[in-house]
């Protein structure tokens, strides 16, 4: 019983110590974020909440659900590593709806890519537009199958 | 007698203390159970950080310097409009040397109207006089040791481990230091949250199997995404590091990027 012998100020000490470290755990469980520690030295929880972001661009897949014969067409040309987004524009809402129409794009989506420029590698087709012709670029040139003309 | 009581008593109270310490972490997994149900994410449930390791390759004697990369990662991600991109294209523009000046080439002119995304003006120098001129597309370079993670003084950003490098905006005071930090200048502070941003690899997209914006977006495949712990034999990316001699941005950084670079010219920073 030797500790219930020990004089009064060590109690207290001990006690005021004990006091000290329970409510520093306290404190410790109550603002540790509940994910912290999942994966590492910061919230769990902030991957999930970045990760719930709802995509803007619908991606080349979801075209292919309904328009595969236009794919098809577009892989067999020299297009055919282009995203269907890159010259239709974003098509989620399309994509989710087919009764909303995505975006239509004009003749100068083309010189973007192919007005010519001494910084574009050189195997790049471009064009310098004032010496080629004034015209539309689709009265000579199909977009999902460059290499044939109407 | 009184005094024998007031000890039983106060380690009577001790004792109570002690358990309800040691009831504090189950208490702590109820609450973050309670959280996760109540808390909905609309995120992926089934991804696995821990199962992936992304990873992007850049081909530079692809790139054509259409811009379209980085307008799509402002429309994806919602950039704040003016000067700031996650993801823009630096046009370098090497002239010939002066004739006689000893030297294999001229100064080099780096140029990056917009982050690239309206495409680039007429070159500032006659083309006759060009040695060598290309495009370089930039984005986080996704260090394996990320000077922006160590100087991050309340741990608001940090490595995930699917090798993305995240910013928990909740927990970001917006004190800038991360992005004095990165060599890569890939941060900012955004104007609307007053907090860190810089390219999430498209956290939301990769999450749900989809490529990231740039990536899916790049006319000319210079983007190549993948993840090293793909399980299939033969993945776009691994064909790419096997068949190109690749580099990274600032080697002598010792930040071991993720993100390689095929075609680099020296002038390149």
């Amino acid at each position: 019983m030797s500790l219930f012998k020990m004089p009064p100020q060590v109690v207290r000490l001990v006690l005021l110590t004990l006091a000290i470290v329970v409510s520093y755990l306290v404190a410790r469980a109550i603002l540790t974020p509940a994910s912290f520690g999942q994966y590492g030295w910061y919230r769990g929880a902030a991957l999930e909440e970045i990760a719930a972001r709802t995509p803007v661009y619908a991606g080349k897949q979801a075209c292919d659900e309904c328009h595969s014969d236009i794919l098809r067409k577009l892989g067999k040309g020299e297009h055919r590593t282009l995203s269907c987004e890159a010259c239709h524009g974003v098509s989620r809402e399309h994509a989710d709806n087919p009764d909303i129409l995505p975006i239509k794009l004009t003749g100068s989506h083309c010189i973007r890519c192919h007005e010519a420029n001494p910084s574009r590698p050189k195997w790049f087709k471009q064009i310098a537009v004032k010496d080629h012709y004034s015209g539309k670029c689709t009265e000579c040139h199909l977009p999902h199958q460059p290499n044939q003309t109407p | 007698m009184k005094t024998q009581c007031n000890r039983r008593g106060a380690l009577a109270r001790l004792g109570g203390v002690l358990a309800g310490a040691l009831t504090l972490p189950i208490a702590r997994q109820a609450k973050a159970a309670v959280q996760k149900l109540f808390v909905s994410s609309g995120a992926q449930r089934d991804y696995d950080p821990t199962k992936h390791k992304w990873l992007m390759c850049i081909d530079v004697n692809k790139c054509i310097g259409c811009g379209l990369c980085a307008e799509a990662c402002k429309k994806e991600n919602g950039v704040p409009e003016g000067p700031f991109y996650r993801t823009w294209i630096e046009r370098y523009i090497i002239p010939k040397p002066k004739p006689g000046s000893g030297r294999t080439r001229g100064e080099t002119k780096v140029d990056c109207p917009n982050g690239g995304m309206h495409g680039f003006p007429e070159s500032p120098i006659a083309e006759d006089q060009i040695e060598h001129s290309f495009f370089v597309p930039k984005l986080c370079n996704l260090c394996a040791h990320s000077p922006c993670v160590q100087v991050c003084p309340v741990g608001a950003t940090f490595d995930a481990p699917d090798g993305a490098v995240l910013i928990d905006s909740k927990y970001c005071i917006g004190c800038g230091f991360c992005i004095q930090a990165c060599p890569y200048g890939c941060r900012f502070l955004s104007p609307v949250t007053k907090t860190a941003e810089k390219c999430t690899l498209c956290y939301h997209r990769i999450t749900r199997g989809l490529k990231p914006a740039c990536v899916e977006i790049c006319p000319t495949q210079a983007r190549i995404f993948g993840d090293l712990k793909d399980p299939a034999p033969e993945t776009p990316i691994r064909k790419f590091y096997e068949q190109n001699r690749v580099q990274v941005l600032k080697p002598h950084l010792g930040t071991e990027p993720r993100v390689l670079y095929a075609g680099l010219d020296k002038e390149v920073r």
